[in-house]
């Protein structure tokens, strides 16, 4: 360590209830920020993780006229031959599966009672291993073949007409033709959806029998891919459009992110909050290092006029305290690493469970993500904040006049 | 050569509304060999025309030649590297730093200059010895007494083998036999180091020991005796 070090961390410990009490802060204030990153991380995890059940995969495949328009637009454009284009998929060695999935509304009926749904045929074999609905069985059992003239109904539809497992409903809807069909199915389940606007109108069906009823054997809205690993989302969005059009199979991919409005905003809150509470903590950490640096100055005028007697550089002094101020943050930072990793320790092994985060079913064990980049920058943002915060006192100091400082008492 | 000439220095401060002279018109030029004191009663000027002297303080009015090179106009970095390199001073209280050994004090002095750690030991640890402190090299000034402390600042100023050492009342906050030992110790610095001295003080033994005595009486030179010899005490 350099001689000019040596005597700052000497200085530093002149004072040492003082030092011991602005270090607290910054040693907080690291383990607040590290923590936090490291539970928002985790949340976003979560709620990544929900997202992408909740639309059954990571990419949604769709006809390449369906390229440039709204969801509502392209709800009605229809892929064609969809077990052609999963044959071509399931070549792709990052990719779990691949599921068509057509929308379709319209009117569910019991006895005397209908209400308006929200229908999608799937496949359920498929859809149970990836989607969120196979986690939010209530009663009954999922979906069991794909041909089965069955329904599982969300609970504030089931309730709207008075059904239950096992009861018999009729399911009305308009074909892409224009005109009305419906099947009787039996209810298999009732689904506790987590998004009360959703549980109200959510209705699924086997791909089977929702395609005899519009009519659409062979066609899907969309086919839903499964891949292996999330981060390969963006490489396989980019990549399958080239190689399905070069396999004469041309489409337009969307990723879960592209239409996942609910989990950008959450993001977004989540960030925004959490920069508003880093700028707390820095204005703190400033506030009460500036204090201490002050206070060390002012006791130190006369050493600090006799520095300057000596011969030594203005920018010298500065130099000196700003270095106090660095040291502070360094040294902070590095206990309230250390903290930070024993107290995520702890945490992680206390099984805590938290609450579903928004739009999943289920909550998690407490988990803090260790995130490298919090870290790295905590030690970053803390020294440039001390700097920051010992600046106004070092320009004092460097300013005194050694005259007046070698006579103040 | 002398190593110092002042001409017409003068320095006034402002305190309220008021203006007070400092240091009227002083004029007065200095051997390299020369033990001189500035003295005079409290309020005199004697501390003001030492730090103009010493570079500290900057004159309203006046010419200050330093070792033949006009430095009235010098900047303050300027001054700084003079006062870093050719004066040395000691302080009326030691004014060591509280978290330094007695060797990192004196060292101090050369760490400002930027040399390395090692000559800087050496030259700190050989300026001990020179003021009778080896052995004490590793105690910090509050395990030291006033004298030993006192004697640490001397080793602070003549480590970087200044041409002039400039003191300002430096056996004030001392007892009578620690201020004669410390005056024989800045005798013995002068006459093996050839070092010139300029004190500042009302205290008689240093009065009575310099080969030049300056009074000053309200900012101005009243005398300039310069003694033989023989009449020192």
């Amino acid at each position: 360590m350099s001689r000019w070090a040596v005597l700052a961390a000497r200085n530093l410990l002149r004072h040492g209830r003082r030092t011991f009490l602005t270090g607290s802060i910054v040693v907080v204030g690291f383990v607040a920020v590290t923590m936090t990153a490291g539970f928002v991380s985790q949340t976003f995890s979560s709620l990544k993780r929900a997202t992408i059940r909740s639309v059954g995969g990571h990419l949604r495949i769709l006809d390449p006229r369906a390229a440039g328009k709204t969801d509502d637009e392209a709800a009605t454009i229809l892929l064609d031959d969809w077990p052609a284009l999963a044959g071509l998929l399931s070549r792709d060695t990052r990719i779990v599966q691949a599921m068509p999935k057509l929308s379709f509304f319209g009117l569910v009926v019991k006895g005397d009672k209908s209400a308006a749904y929200l229908g999608t045929g799937t496949i359920p074999a498929l859809e149970k291993q990836a989607s969120l609905a196979a986690d939010t069985v209530v009663s009954g059992a999922f979906l069991s073949r794909n041909d089965a003239d069955e329904v599982m109904l969300g609970t504030g539809l089931s309730r709207a007409i008075g059904a239950k497992a096992g009861d018999l409903v009729t399911v009305m809807t308009t074909t892409p033709d224009g005109g009305i069909n419906a099947v009787d199915a039996t209810v298999a389940a009732v689904l506790g959806y987590p998004i009360k606007e959703l549980d109200d109108r959510i209705l699924f069906m086997p791909y089977g029998a929702a395609a005899r009823l519009l009519k659409a054997e062979g066609k899907a809205n969309s086919v839903v891919v499964l891949l292996k690993d999330d981060r390969d989302t963006a490489r396989e969005a980019e990549e399958l459009p080239r190689a399905l059009a070069a396999a004469g199979r041309p489409v337009v991919v969307k990723t879960w992110l592209d239409t996942a409005a609910f989990y950008k905003q959450v993001r977004l809150l989540y960030i925004s909050i959490f920069f508003f509470m880093g700028l707390v903590l820095a204005v703190v950490v400033v506030l009460a290092t500036a204090n201490t640096m002050t206070m060390s100055v002012f006791e130190r005028t006369r050493e600090i006029g006799t520095l300057l007697a000596i011969g030594m550089e203005r920018s010298s002094v500065r130099a000196l305290f700003l270095l106090e101020g660095i040291l502070l943050g360094v040294i902070g930072s590095g206990i309230g690493a250390v903290l930070s990793l024993l107290l995520r320790a702890a945490l992680n092994a206390s099984g805590i469970m938290l609450p579903p985060p928004p739009g999943a079913t289920h909550g998690n064990v407490l988990h803090v993500d260790f995130i490298p980049l919090a870290y790295g920058a905590g030690f970053g943002v803390m020294s440039v904040t001390l700097l920051v915060a010992a600046w106004w006192p070092a320009r004092r100091a460097a300013r005194l006049n050694p005259v007046e400082a070698l006579g103040h008492v | 050569m002398p190593i110092l000439e002042a001409r017409a220095l003068t320095k006034t401060y402002r305190l309220g509304d008021e203006r007070v002279v400092g240091v009227q018109g002083a004029t007065l030029t200095l051997e390299k060999d020369a033990f001189a004191v500035i003295a005079g009663p409290s309020g005199s000027g004697k501390t003001t025309l030492l730090n103009l002297l010493g570079l500290l303080d900057t004159p309203d009015a006046g010419t200050l030649v330093f070792e033949g090179a006009d430095v009235s106009a010098l900047d303050e970095r300027g001054r700084a590297r003079l006062r870093r390199e050719r004066l040395g001073f000691v302080f009326q209280a030691h004014q060591l730093v509280p978290v330094l050994s007695a060797e990192e004090n004196v060292a101090l002095a050369l760490w400002i200059r930027r040399l390395p750690e090692h000559e800087c030991r050496s030259r700190a640890r050989a300026a001990l010895l020179d003021v009778g402190l080896g052995g004490l090299e590793g105690r910090r000034p509050d395990a030291l007494s006033g004298g030993q402390r006192q004697r640490v600042a001397v080793a602070r100023a003549i480590v970087g083998e200044p041409a002039l050492l400039l003191a300002d009342e430096p056996t004030a906050s001392l007892d009578s036999e620690t201020a004669g030992r410390l005056l024989d110790l800045f005798a013995r610095i002068h006459e093996e180091r050839r070092v010139a001295f300029l004190f500042s003080s009302h205290d008689p033994r240093i009065v009575e020991r310099a080969d030049r005595r300056i009074h000053l009486s309200d900012g101005r030179i009243a005398s300039d005796e310069r003694v033989p010899a023989g009449a020192r005490a």
